[in-house]
């Protein structure tokens, strides 16, 4: 019972992660970014001390909150509408994503044999999950918001993968400085798109 | 404030911060921002015998490193040469930026830039430098994408390249920790050196990851992309040559000299063929930049040979090269109201401003690496180190030069055509070179054929540069 509730934030993360690769609805996929962050906090609360495990979830949602101010801004967020069938470019995404997250789940023991051994498997599933969804959302897109949810995904992976081998405070600081001036330039992007489509 | 680190990166810093608040006064802004990297270029060289300066018989000490989150960052006399090469960059782009529309923030962010790239040489462990490089891809973003046009495909593959980079760098200095007591790691050894290396082609953007380099010079105005891509090119330079130092392991790779010929080569190549049929001169610049990699990437190679002389030899010619293309380029988009410089733009322009177009053709053909110009010394010796060394890396190398001079004859050609008429007579251009362009053109003519003729010049300040790198030297 226990080993199933430890899992629940991976697979939450990893879903919100999809959901953000599939959907593209601005109001969806910031609920999705913060539900990604938030359950990444027991996760890296695995590995660090709890004020340390803290700062990354909190950075999480000052970069969601940034972005859903911009999006607020430019009359971006719209009612949720849930009852819209999938399109042909989401079932693909979604299945992609899945295909991969399967990959990776049979080729996870070897990579934690081979090249990081000191890594639980289920932190390494759900960072290395989270780098292979940001990647194909690099990948399969060029609208400037998703980009910047693809980097942040992908970053937020790598960020968990660290936390398990080293951890520094300077990395750390330079990390959310990152994270943050990163949701500046999704601000920034956002803005510019809304200026050049009035003009 | 009697601390290095304070001084050449800390107080830059938060200047830059002030000049951001005084965005509103641009002139002050650009005199501010010209005269501070001066300043510290000057006192860089100062201090850079020793961190010792006595004035009116009182003494004057600094120390030379800083505890910050518990890493050292330090700074020493020996290593002030480097600082003061990139804050010489940082003046020789604000200097003139009031003559071209650039972005408003192009003199705050243009320092603040700088300041991060020479914390990018002293942070340690220096492995966390990954991280300083990847806020200096998202400052950029302000100058390369201006307000009121979408974002476009270059910022956006420039912005993922740069965050795909900083992962491998990470995850290479956590591999390999330890690795010098175990020399029987062969494996982690080759990962290690992996990982490194395709960080740095994406960083770099080599062949065939290089596309993000002339959408993004097509994209933004030429005077910030040069900036930012000579600060990229030397700031990289020095930071690669920092881990053939520090890892004993990746500098004895048998594979890697081999590795870094071929990667000369192939920038080479590519810049060279791919320019060849180009028909816009912005795009050019970003082409010009991978060639130039390509040189440097072999001047590693030959490092044992005599490589490393030849890098710091080539620093600011190379420096000046790029400063005198982008003055043209701005020069030419300035008078003939285009954002783009397509060849149908330039059609017959040297009988309308002959001055300008001969600066562009003469900077177009000193980085091709032409006799007479600043470039050619280094160059020459990079040609014939290559000769001697492989057959097909010299042979694919003359390849992309023969392509550049492709490019030159069709750009020159266009140039004398006087083809479309309507340019001749468009009411949207100025038809008269100004006096002060005309006196500009004829100093930087100078500039870019006196070091050809007498090498010394340039290289002999920068000739103990490298010397702090006392595992290569």
């Amino acid at each position: 019972m226990s080993e199933i509730l430890t899992q629940i934030p991976i697979y939450l993360v990893l879903l919100a992660a999809l959901v953000n690769l599939t959907r593209r609805q601005w109001t969806i996929n910031l609920v999705a970014l913060t539900v990604q962050y938030l359950f990444l906090f027991p996760l890296v609360r695995s590995v660090l001390p709890m004020e340390l495990a803290l700062i990354q979830p909190f950075t999480g949602l000052m970069v969601t909150l940034i972005l859903y101010l911009t999006l607020v801004s430019v009359g971006g967020i719209e009612k949720v509408k849930l009852n819209i069938k999938p399109t042909s470019g989401e079932i693909f995404r979604a299945l992609a994503g899945l295909l991969l997250l399967v990959m990776l789940q049979s080729f996870l023991p070897g990579l934690q044999r081979e090249v990081f051994p000191l890594v639980p498997s289920d932190h390494l599933f759900a960072s290395m999950g989270l780098i292979l969804i940001g990647l194909l959302q690099l990948g399969t897109i060029s609208e400037p918001f998703y980009i910047a949810i693809g980097i942040l995904t992908f970053l937020s992976g790598f960020q968990l993968l660290y936390y398990a081998l080293d951890y520094s405070y300077l990395l750390e600081a330079l990390l959310v400085t990152v994270n943050l001036l990163l949701a500046i330039v999704g601000a920034f992007f956002i803005v510019k798109n809304a200026e050049s489509e009035t003009t | 404030m009697s601390n290095t680190v304070v001084i050449w990166i800390g107080l830059p810093i938060a200047l830059s911060f002030l000049l951001v608040s005084l965005q509103k006064y641009q002139k002050i802004t650009a005199v501010l921002a010209t005269i501070i990297p001066l300043i510290l270029a000057g006192l860089a060289v100062l201090f850079s015998n020793d961190l010792v300066l006595s004035i009116a018989g009182r003494q004057f000490f600094l120390e030379d490193s800083l505890v910050l989150f518990g890493r050292t960052i330090q700074i020493t006399a020996g290593q002030l040469g480097m600082v003061s090469v990139l804050y010489l960059v940082c003046f020789a782009w604000n200097a003139f930026s009031r003559l071209f529309i650039v972005s408003q923030w192009f003199n705050s962010l243009s320092l603040l830039i700088t300041a991060l790239w020479v914390s990018v040489q002293f942070i340690n462990p220096f492995i966390y430098s990954a991280v300083v490089i990847e806020l200096i891809a998202l400052t950029s973003v302000p100058l390369l994408s201006p307000r009121g046009t979408p974002a476009k495909n270059g910022i956006i593959r420039f912005l993922s390249m740069q965050t795909l980079a900083l992962p491998l760098i990470l995850v290479s200095g956590w591999m390999v920790t330890g690795i010098e007591t175990s020399p029987s790691a062969q494996a982690l050894v080759l990962r290690g050196a992996i990982l490194v290396l395709i960080g740095f082609i994406l960083w770099v953007g080599i062949f065939p990851l290089h596309s993000w380099l002339p959408m993004l010079a097509e994209e933004s105005h030429p005077w910030t992309i040069s900036f930012l891509l000579v600060l990229m090119q030397v700031g990289l330079a020095l930071f690669f040559l920092k881990f053939l130092n520090q890892y004993g392991w990746l500098r004895n790779l048998p594979e890697l000299d081999t590795f870094l010929k071929w990667i000369g080569a192939l920038c080479i190549l590519s810049a060279g063929v791919i320019a060849a049929f180009q028909s816009n001169l912005n795009r050019m610049l970003g082409y010009f930049f991978l060639a130039e990699t390509g040189y440097l990437a072999f001047s590693m190679a030959f490092r044992g040979s005599g490589g490393l002389e030849v890098l710091t030899m080539t620093l600011f010619p190379r420096i000046l090269a790029h400063w005198a293309l982008a003055v043209s380029l701005a020069s030419m988009q300035r008078i003939t109201r285009s954002e783009t410089l397509t060849f149908e733009v330039l059609k017959g322009i040297i009988r309308r401003y002959p001055f300008a177009s001969v600066l562009l053709l003469a900077s177009i053909l000193n980085l091709i690496g032409m006799p007479l110009f600043s470039l050619y010394p280094t160059k020459h010796i990079v040609w014939k180190l290559i000769s001697t060394d492989n057959l097909p890396l010299s042979l694919l190398s003359a390849v992309g030069v023969l392509g550049m001079l492709t490019m030159f004859l069709r750009l020159f050609s266009t140039m004398i055509n006087p083809g479309n008429q309507n340019h001749q007579t468009g009411s949207e251009e100025s038809n008269v070179e100004e006096i002060g362009l005309i006196i500009m053109v004829v100093v930087i003519l100078m500039v870019i054929i006196l070091p050809g003729l007498f090498p010394n010049v340039l290289s002999r300040p920068v000739q103990e540069l490298l010397i702090s790198f006392e595992n290569l030297t």
